[in-house]
């Protein structure tokens, strides 16, 4: 956000979450929500990340463990299925690998810059000493 | 009172739209951001937020940066019970008044704070709320070091752990005082509900959080936070390490009703010994040296101890 | 409305506190926040019997210190409602971190302060020291010389305190004991005339608005830290001393009473004059008549608005002066007095060839006496007559032992 002038914000260094009004919060997904430039949900830390998570939807069973288990509100869940990860908002932390439980996992850790499509092409069978 | 959010299984709970977001500046791995996340998702009403000075503070309202979907505030580091009794005392004067914009809602007035901001420097004003009965509840992020402003010790640093003012060194094992109970502590001023919880143990988290959004009067929450930076773990096995301290019995889980009627409200099915919790994390690492071993099994006898006394209050139901 | 009105007489007969509790209960104040400390504390034992006797309809909240009364009455404004309290000396010095906190929200609370010396050695009395501590923190500062100015202050400071165009709080001060315990008459307004004068509150940035949730407190460090606090610093030097001004005018109108923001006394043809604060004024403006008896031509210029400074007034109402003293009743600690250095800094640029001297007095409640004050214009006049000041630029007066003279 552009840095302004001491005559160029509100007083009392107040900020506000939404542009307007807001109905009822509780019902309204995040993609429907006016968020104002000073929600945090408009910024980004992606650039925090050494390591990203990737998600092979062809081993989930939407057990939500990563959904609830996650720091920075970045496992997008919607209608109770698991549909991404929201990557400006992950940090990278790696939690969401831990908590799955699938074998083999549905989210695996990759360097930044591996290729979505190529490690999922790859992705490591059923771990048969754990089952 | 509003109906209580129906939330049966974690697909159920997976359906809420969070008031918390990402982009804060908590470290990757922080517990602190997914216990607000389960508070807030325990219900749909609205919600009043003040938090103590700590890092939970600090990395969610950074101008020209909010990570809150619901009105909240940051006064001091002693006082984020008072500021919220403070706005739950107006929402009541407008309400009697009939000045509320909106007189339908049933807002939820809760109050964030570390350990040192709620066992330390804002044990007076915390203590202040509970006895005069706001509708208020305070949770502490409970991560037993003073870590936003770098690892010093406060008075729920257990013993043994290394803190940068309490460090182990040639000849020292580290912090050298029990952790406070100030679960007692609270229970003792008779509030509708004090309970501890852990993020690991969602259910158990989101049904004691609903039940403190029920009773009218102050509640008081104490939930384990473990801390990747300063317990030092790394950030991924942030719920691991959840899991060893609540399946070791270090953070037993249980409620106590009216100040007297105690409930434990999670029993593993295979108790963890405590050395494998403490093994984990790297401020108790020169406890396993040959001369401080002797405090690891101290350290197992008191969490025996408590895990007695706590089925013995429970079965006396007293 | 489920309270009822009192009849109140065309004079009512009461001390500075319970004028102060009375203004607060006429301006139906939804939140006080509020732990006992003398000299203040009949002012919230006032609003609480009020509220028990069903004389307001709000709440009272008694907590477990002032740090806590000042954080509640933070949060409680920053809901959205009308917010006061009342504290003296060791409290309000407790209540300091709060007192930047509630400013820096730009949070619109009306603390009444009723000024008491600060520990050690500990004082119940009256001094200036706790006004002192408070005067870098961002507050308007009303001073009030008497009951029924501390009554009609309170009603003013809402006004402007509240005003959206300002929305900073403001303390109202009172000398403790001298003011706040003496019983004087004074005309009140009618509660229907004092709460249509305040007005009804309009919320701003209000946390109880569900549909707008608002941030309040947040972190600001080297990238935004100086634009905020110079837009606190900017608002109280353009707009807060003519939205002052405007309510004195309208508070006038229906009360007859005129305020200013440096009260000036037999100042037009005046060669010297004393400048101080609280409830010296009135002795002073007394010795100087018995003064101009005698052919001196004292003045008396008493401090109304000490925050922010009404600085060209102060210049202006000196402007023709030969000698001033600027009476400070707080022990400066290794300076010269704060009015002292008011006064200089205002001068300082100025043609004015005025000799200004400082004297410390009345400190925990000593008394400053006509004898005190007669001396003193005899003094300010033998510099006048000079043509420089005869004496070191700091005496303290009414003290025991030795002469205390420096600078």
């Amino acid at each position: 956000m552009a840095k302004k002038g001491w005559d160029e914000f509100e007083i009392g260094a107040m900020l506000r979450t939404f542009d307007g009004k807001i109905d009822d919060i509780a019902a309204t997904r995040q993609e429907d929500r006016a968020y104002s430039q000073n929600s945090s949900y408009t910024a980004s830390v992606a650039d925090w990340r050494l390591i990203k998570p990737i998600f092979n939807k062809d081993y989930c069973i939407d057990c939500q463990f990563c959904w609830v288990y996650c720091p920075d509100v970045s496992i997008i869940s919607r209608d109770k299925k698991l549909i991404g990860v929201d990557m400006d908002h992950c940090k990278g932390c790696g939690i969401c690998v831990e908590v799955c439980p699938t074998n083999p996992k549905s989210l695996l850790m990759f360097p930044e810059q591996a290729d979505e499509e190529t490690e999922i092409a790859s992705w490591p069978k059923k771990d048969e000493e754990e089952a | 009172m509003s109906e209580m959010k129906k939330i049966k299984n974690l697909k159920e709970f997976s359906t809420s739209a969070d008031r918390f977001e990402g982009a804060n500046l908590l470290c990757p791995g922080c517990a602190h951001s997914i216990i607000v996340r389960e508070v807030l998702n325990a219900t749909n009403d609205d919600l009043i937020l003040s938090a103590s000075t700590g890092c939970l503070e600090v990395c969610t309202a950074v101008y020209p940066y909010t990570s809150w979907d619901a009105s909240w505030i940051h006064i001091g580091f002693e006082n984020s019970s008072t500021a919220v009794a403070g706005a739950e005392s107006m929402y009541k004067a407008l309400k009697k008044k009939g000045r509320l914009k909106q007189p339908d809602r049933n807002p939820k007035f809760v109050s964030f704070a570390g350990d040192g901001a709620s066992y330390d420097i804002g044990f007076q004003w915390i203590s202040g709320c509970m006895e005069r009965g706001h509708n208020i509840m305070h949770i502490v992020l409970d991560n037993e070091v003073y870590a936003n402003t770098g690892g010093q010790r406060s008075s729920s640093t257990p013993i043994g752990s290394s803190a940068t003012t309490s460090p182990a060194g040639r000849v020292s094992y580290g912090e050298k005082r029990n952790k406070k109970d100030i679960v007692s502590i609270m229970a003792a001023h008779n509030i509708p509900y004090v309970a501890q919880v852990a993020p690991n143990k969602w259910k158990d988290m989101v049904k004691k959080i609903q039940h403190g959004f029920a009773v009218e009067g102050p509640v008081f929450i104490n939930a384990v936070s473990p801390c990747t930076t300063e317990w030092k773990f790394d950030p991924k096995d942030t719920m691991n390490i959840a899991d060893l301290a609540t399946d070791s019995l270090v953070f037993p889980l249980y409620e106590i009703i009216d100040g007297h009627e105690l409930n434990i409200t999670y029993r593993p099915k295979n108790i963890v010994p405590v050395e494998e919790y403490l093994a984990a994390q790297g401020r108790f690492k020169h406890l396993f040296k040959d001369e401080y071993k002797y405090l690891i099994k101290e350290w197992q006898e008191r969490v025996d101890e408590k895990w007695a006394y706590l089925q013995r209050r429970e079965e006396a139901r007293v | 409305m489920a309270f009822d009105k009192m009849e109140l007489r065309d004079i009512e007969v009461w001390d500075g506190n319970f004028a102060a509790a009375q203004a607060m209960r006429q301006a139906q104040i939804d939140v006080v926040a509020a732990y006992p400390i003398t000299p203040s504390t009949p002012i919230v034992e006032g609003y609480a019997q009020f509220l028990a006797d069903g004389y307001i309809e709000g709440e009272f909240v008694m907590v477990e210190s002032e740090h806590a009364a000042m954080s509640g009455c933070i949060g409680a404004a920053a809901a959205g409602g009308r917010v006061a309290t009342a504290t003296s000396s060791q409290g309000f010095a407790l209540m300091v971190e709060t007192l930047y906190q509630a400013s820096g929200m730009r949070l619109p609370i009306v603390l009444n302060l009723v000024n008491r010396a600060l520990a050690s050695p500990l004082n119940v009395n009256g001094d200036h020291s706790d006004m002192y501590l408070g005067r870098d923190s961002g507050w308007i500062q009303f001073d009030a010389y008497s009951p029924q100015e501390a009554y009609d202050l309170n009603l003013i400071a809402f006004k402007v305190a509240e005003d959206h165009d300002i929305r900073l709080p403001a303390m109202v001060n009172q000398d403790g004991f001298l003011t706040s315990h003496t019983a004087q008459g004074l005309k009140p307004l009618s509660d229907d005339a004092a709460y249509a004068f305040v007005g009804e509150f309009k919320p701003m940035n209000d946390m109880l608005d569900f549909e707008h949730p608002v941030t309040h407190g947040v972190q600001t460090e080297e990238d935004w830290h100086f634009e905020h606090k110079a837009r606190q610093h900017n608002d109280l030097m353009v707009k807060v001393l003519p939205k002052i001004k405007e309510v004195f005018a309208d508070f006038e109108k229906i009360s007859g009473r005129k305020y200013n923001l440096v009260e000036k006394y037999d100042m037009d043809d005046a060669d010297i004059c004393v400048v101080c604060m609280g409830s010296s004024v009135e002795t002073a403006r007394e010795v100087a008549s018995e003064m101009r008896a005698n052919g001196i031509k004292a003045g008396v210029v008493g401090i109304r608005v000490l925050r922010p400074i009404p600085f060209f007034e102060i210049i202006e109402a000196l402007k023709d002066i030969k000698a001033i003293a600027a009476l400070d009743r707080s022990s400066p600690n290794g300076a010269a007095g704060m009015l002292f250095n008011e006064i200089a800094g205002a001068l300082f640029n100025t043609d004015s060839k005025a000799l200004l001297s400082g004297y410390v007095y009345g400190l925990g409640g000593r008394d400053l006496t006509k004898a005190h004050l007669v001396a003193l214009f005899k003094e300010l006049q033998a510099n006048a007559d000079a043509g420089k000041i005869t004496t070191q630029l700091q005496q303290f007066i009414g003290v025991r032992g030795p002469k205390l003279a420096y600078l």
